[in-house]
């Protein structure tokens, strides 16, 4: 249902372009099963493996025309022809295991005027022309595998859950002993910094809250028993 | 902006989380078997001496070359199906194979070395009858092609034509060979039936006549030589032509019986006999032995004997391909490639030792099951401790004692074998898959692959090597058979054997006989079918077994008579009882009529409903049930305001797809029916206009997928239909297609697909938790492993939160084919005919075999490996991060000892 309008604003939209190509009309489709001695024709192309030998790969090419209706052969240059087609319009595909190609729609008229264009199914009358005789290029290799997740030590410290994790140790381990917190003007100092983050005084800073925790829990633990020193982080909450 | 970025995370996500194959796992569990069908032509390749190819055409419009020592492919030409591919000659010469194609159509050369295509011209319309090499003074240079009314001549360099003729008197004279014997002339010989013999001489240069002889019927009996021909056989000539530069072998055969031959030789205008071959084949074929004989004395050829054992399960042979060569020693050797009735090509070289063996049959396969294969005595041991009924604890721990000490026990056997086998250098280590070692794995991933093929040969193969255990061939098979095979007791129930029964019908009388058989071992089983003297309608398993466990068939005849099999008295008595819910339907496709039919006690059927679809105007081409082994393990969809959506799952609902008989692209449709089986109630029809076949279906849990061609915009459109009872369950216990007074709620929604598709299923697994791919055979080889996600109308196409919360991917008309989906990756599987999933001990793993012209066996995982612990999981990591953990804590724990022993001293 979303199909048929979709394809209703497209066709009304590619009204323009279709009719620039009038002999259309007359060949499509259905043509193929109706009229078996009408005109055959013969479409022809050259398909390139850029880099490749063209022996290394055209015993395992296929030229399909329109799925399986009409099959041709790679040369041992490359090029191929595919005959008996009647008029029509069609989707050449050039098919390898290993390579990757890009269909192409050719039409032939009636009379075997022949027209190449690039294959858009939504758009089913949008025309870009293609060179013909087809040249049809490989875009590279097929890509069939999924990369594995290997695993490796730089991938490990990059995880966010584990940034999260080692940063904020750092930090606690390494500021005490960096900055000397028993001198008073560096206490000062940090106050001022941290009342300049907080400008909202009334909420309880986390920081804050974070410093006096931790620097209350070895205090604690000090005396003796962590479990202790939880307990006074836990009434200031 | 924040939710579109969102929304398209969620997609890469939803799209990234379907499986794909990763490159390690390339033949961990998959394999792929290439065939080329039953030889017609074959020609081996001699022009180099070290050459170790032999050139094939076969009768599935395939040309390859393969290697005579392995038996594996160099490469293959797969042209299309039909008459239109068909290969009508093959003529070598060098490196260059010229092939004539299409009853002459094309004349097609071929380059050996490489595979790839010299060239390919266009002949002109008229039936082939014959072509040659023509060479002149051992220069080959032209290939000549004789049809009904002309006779052409082209280059063997390019395919040009040189010159074509006009064949004289050929309305009267039937032409039907071409020949040169490499002196400047080419001959086409015909015959006058009854009359004469017509020989026409044309020159190669320029395709002038030079003589025209008719030879008289009774002046051409010069030499009468008293042979007696079998009675209604029609004597053929054989004659070899080594070089078609040169004349040539004066020696010939002449077949005068179905096995009869003699060979004579033409020597100055006098035929003289030089041997009977009275029960042999060509070279002389006995039983199985082989003996070379000299073409120009007929005498046998010392130490030439070849004896081989032919198969018991296996056919007659057929025809010989015979490649003889010069030994170093100045005498004759020869391998020979024995073709058998049964398509089988096995390679024997001297003296009798079978190099390889191809089952071309496999290139044919019709159907198939997949079939458990029997735990060992030991699993058998453990399985039934938890069948019994509990007598007592101490026996019960007593028992638990035993089975886990027989489990020791095997696992302490598997270590020595190990150990043992380590030692050994690895050539020697055989790993061979027996069908006395055969057990079920752990999973149940390995299974026994039952392969029905179209000359009437069965297989048996192991789904993990893919190396077959049996085969059976089974002799008088119609050629136009169509095969049902059914499993009618699997091996869960031991003592019992599995047992199958392919039914064997001919299409044109309807008769059909069954063939009972162990799937496991292969062996015909001791049951005896019955005779089944009426043409057979519809066959259907009954989920009722008898007191030895074996399903029931029922069989429907033409006088709408049920017979059932196993027909024993307690099956019997149990249909009595179960009847009136015994419902079936018939699909008469030439009358356009599909009618239901219920079981009267008696065995008699009633007619119950009836739906004619007017055969004039569309015709049923395809009527789709659902699979009986299907399970469906969730009841709705959880919408995303947390309500269920109750899926509407009928288990008799049939979907009948239908095509318009009117070919014409403006008024061509196909319709889609969806009926119940049971009451012939029509719960939802769909016409797609301006649409013709093929359609591809699939029917399963609460939808129908099918592909069908538009020929509007000229591509190919999937369409898909779910079915939904609404947002609450009639009745949730049990469903009655007597009982649904509420028409379901249709869905339905269509999509593009950019590529022609070959076949269609749908992936199975266990308990139907796992979600649902497609699995579709494309054209060009591959076999997609589409998501049914893709597939779902209710893909929204204004993003809303509530299809977000759902997953529900936004709607998009065209489908898109990532090759990363592709099953089987380049191991492309030619001309897929089908796909068969079955379902493995592994909830997430779907066993999947595609079969045409090639084999493909693989493992699909829908919802990845969700069960089992994945391929690639890092062993290392969880036990080095473990031992390091390990040793922290101790290393920690003493420092913290000498910490407080310090302060302790402070």
């Amino acid at each position: 249902m979303h199909l048929t309008a979709l394809l209703w604003v497209c066709m009304q939209a590619a009204l323009v372009v279709a009719w620039c190509f009038t002999d259309m009309e007359t060949g499509p489709g259905a043509g193929v099963s109706t009229q078996p001695n009408g005109d055959r024709f013969k479409i022809e192309g050259r398909a390139i493996v850029p880099g490749i030998k063209t022996q290394d790969w055209v015993s395992t090419a296929r030229i399909l025309v329109e799925g399986e209706e009409y099959v041709g052969f790679v040369r041992t240059d490359g090029s191929f022809a595919v005959n008996d087609v009647p008029s029509g319009s069609y989707v050449v595909e050039v098919v390898t295991p290993n390579y990757r190609f890009e269909p192409v729609r050719v039409d032939i008229t009636s009379k075997g005027k022949m027209r190449a264009r690039l294959v858009n199914y939504i758009k089913t009358s949008e025309v870009i022309r293609q060179p013909y005789p087809l040249q049809i290029r490989a875009s590279g290799p097929h890509t069939y595998f999924m990369k594995r997740e290997t695993w490796g030590w730089t991938d490990f410290l990059m995880n966010p859950m584990v940034m999260m994790m080692v940063l904020p140790l750092l930090i606690i381990v390494l500021l005490p002993k960096v900055v000397n917190t028993n001198d008073p003007e560096m206490r000062k100092e940090m106050e001022q910094s941290m009342n300049m983050l907080n400008p909202n005084p009334e909420l309880p800073d986390v920081s804050e809250l974070m410093t006096k925790l931790f620097s209350g829990s070895k205090g604690s633990s000090k005396a003796g028993g962590s479990s202790k020193g939880t307990r006074p982080a836990v009434k200031r909450r | 902006m924040a939710k579109l970025i969102l929304l398209c995370l969620k997609f890469i996500i939803l799209s990234s989380a379907v499986e794909a194959v990763f490159e390690d796992q390339v033949g961990k569990f998959d394999w792929r078997q290439e065939y080329v069908g039953k030889v017609r032509f074959s020609h081996f390749d001699t022009h180099v001496q070290s050459s170790k190819k032999v050139l094939l055409a076969t009768e599935n419009n395939v040309f390859a070359a393969l290697n005579t020592r392995t038996g594996e492919l160099f490469w293959r030409h797969v042209d299309k199906t039909g008459p239109e591919g068909n290969i009508d000659a093959l003529l070598q010469h060098g490196q260059d194979v010229v092939l004539v194609v299409g009853n002459g159509r094309l004349l097609r050369s071929w380059e050996i070395n490489v595979g790839g295509l010299n060239w390919e011209i266009v002949l002109d319309s008229g039936s082939f009858q014959s072509a040659c090499l023509v060479g002149q003074q051992d220069n080959v240079k032209h290939v000549a092609v004789l049809k009904k009314t002309v006779i052409s001549f082209h280059y063997l360099s390019n395919g040009h034509q040189k010159w074509i003729e006009n064949l004289p008197e050929s309305e009267t004279v039937d032409y039907q060979s071409v020949y040169s014997d490499g002196n400047g002339e080419v001959y086409a010989l015909g015959i006058v039936p009854h009359s004469h013999i017509a020989i026409v001489a044309y020159s190669v240069e320029d395709g002038e006549i030079i003589k025209q002889v008719t030879m008289i019927h009774s002046s051409s009996i010069k030499y009468s030589l008293g042979l007696e021909v079998a009675p209604g056989f029609h004597p053929v000539l054989v004659s070899t032509q080594p070089n078609p530069g040169r004349q040539p072998l004066s020696e010939f055969f002449l077949q005068l019986g179905p096995d009869y031959y003699q060979l004579l030789q033409l020597n100055n205008g006098q035929i003289v006999t030089l041997r009977d071959f009275k029960p042999y084949l060509f070279s002389s074929l006995q039983a199985s032995s082989l003996n070379l004989f000299s073409a120009e004395t007929g005498r046998r050829l010392l130490d030439t004997t070849l004896i081989f054992n032919m198969d018991p399960y296996g056919g007659k042979p057929e025809k010989l391909h015979v490649q003889a060569f010069l030994k170093k020693d100045d005498s004759v050797g020869y391998r020979v490639m024995v073709q058998t009735e049964d398509h089988t090509l096995t390679f024997i070289q001297q003296p009798g030792r079978v190099m390889w063996t191809r089952e071309e049959a496999l290139s044919d396969v019709v159907t198939m099951e997949m079939v458990d294969l029997p735990l060992t005595g030991t699993q058998a041991e453990l399985e039934g401790e938890f069948g019994k009924k509990a007598d007592g604890l101490m026996s019960m721990v007593l028992k638990r004692l035993s089975s886990q000490l027989i489990l020791l026990q095997a696992w302490i056997a598997h270590l020595w074998k190990l150990f043992y086998d380590a030692r050994k250098p690895r050539s020697q280590v055989k790993n061979e898959v027996t069908i006395e070692n055969l057990s079920r794995d752990e999973f149940n991933l390995q299974k026994m692959m039952v392969m029905v093929t179209a000359s009437g040969k069965l297989f048996g193969i192991d789904s993990k090597t893919g190396s077959i255990l049996w085969r059976h061939y089974l002799d008088n098979i119609p050629s136009n058979a169509a095969f049902k095979l059914m499993v009618q007791r699997t091996t869960a129930h031991f003592p019992h054997p599995p047992q199958c029964t392919l039914l064997i019908k001919d299409k044109d009388t309807g008769l059909a006989t069954l063939h009972v058989f162990n799937p496991i071992f292969g062996k015909k089983s001791h049951v005896s079918p019955p005779a089944l003297p009426q043409p057979i309608l519809q066959s259907l398993m009954l989920p009722l077994m008898d007191q030895d466990y074996a399903k029931v068939l029922l069989l429907v005849d033409d006088q709408y008579k049920v017979s059932a099999f196993p027909s024993t008295k307690n099956v019997l008595q149990q249909l009595q009882e179960m009847a009136s819910s015994i419902f079936f339907y018939l699909v008469d496709s030439t009358q356009g009529r599909l009618s239901g039919y219920r079981l009267r006690t008696d065995l008699s059927t009633e007619l119950i409903w009836e739906v004619v679809i007017p055969a004039e105007v569309q015709k049923i081409v395809s009527v789709k049930g659902k699979r009986p082994n299907e399970h469906v393990h969730s009841q709705g969809r959880v919408m995303g305001d947390r309500s269920v959506l109750y899926k509407y799952l009928n288990p008799n609902l049939l979907a009948v797809v239908t095509e318009s008989t009117d070919l014409h692209q403006e008024r061509s449709f196909v319709g889609i029916l969806l009926i119940d089986g049971v009451t012939g109630r029509i719960i939802h029809e769909a016409v797609q206009r301006k649409a013709r076949g093929p359609v591809h279906v699939v029917h399963s849990e609460n939808w129908v997928v099918y592909e069908y061609w538009s020929t509007k915009s000229r591509r190919n459109e999937f369409s898909v239909i779910e079915l939904y009872e609404g947002m609450e369950l009639y009745n949730s216990t049990v469903f009655s297609s007597l009982d649904r007074p509420h028409a379901p709620q249709v869905l339905q929604q269509s999509y593009i697909f950019p590529s022609y598709i070959s076949t269609l299923e749908a992936t199975l697994t266990e308990k139907g938790i796992t979600s649902r791919h497609l699995l579709i055979g494309l054209p060009s080889g591959g076999i997609l492993s589409l998501p049914k996600m893709f597939l779902d109308p209710r893909r929204p196409e204004i993003v809303s939160e509530q299809s977000r919360e759902e997953n529900l991917i936004p709607y998009a008309p065209e489908l898109l084919i990532r090759t990363e989906w592709f099953i089987n990756y380049n191991q492309t599987v030619s001309r897929v005919r089908g796909i068969y999933t079955a379902p493995s001990g592994l909830e997430s793993t779907c066993l999947v075999v595609a079969y045409g012209l090639d084999i493909y066996q693989t493992r699909v995982y829908p919802s990845k490996q969700f069960d089992v612990l994945k391929d690639d999981y890092d062993y290392m990591l969880i036990s080095s991060v473990l031992f390091a953990l390990f040793f922290a804590t101790m290393i920690s724990k003493r420092l913290a000892e000498v910490k407080l022993l310090n302060r302790a001293w402070r």
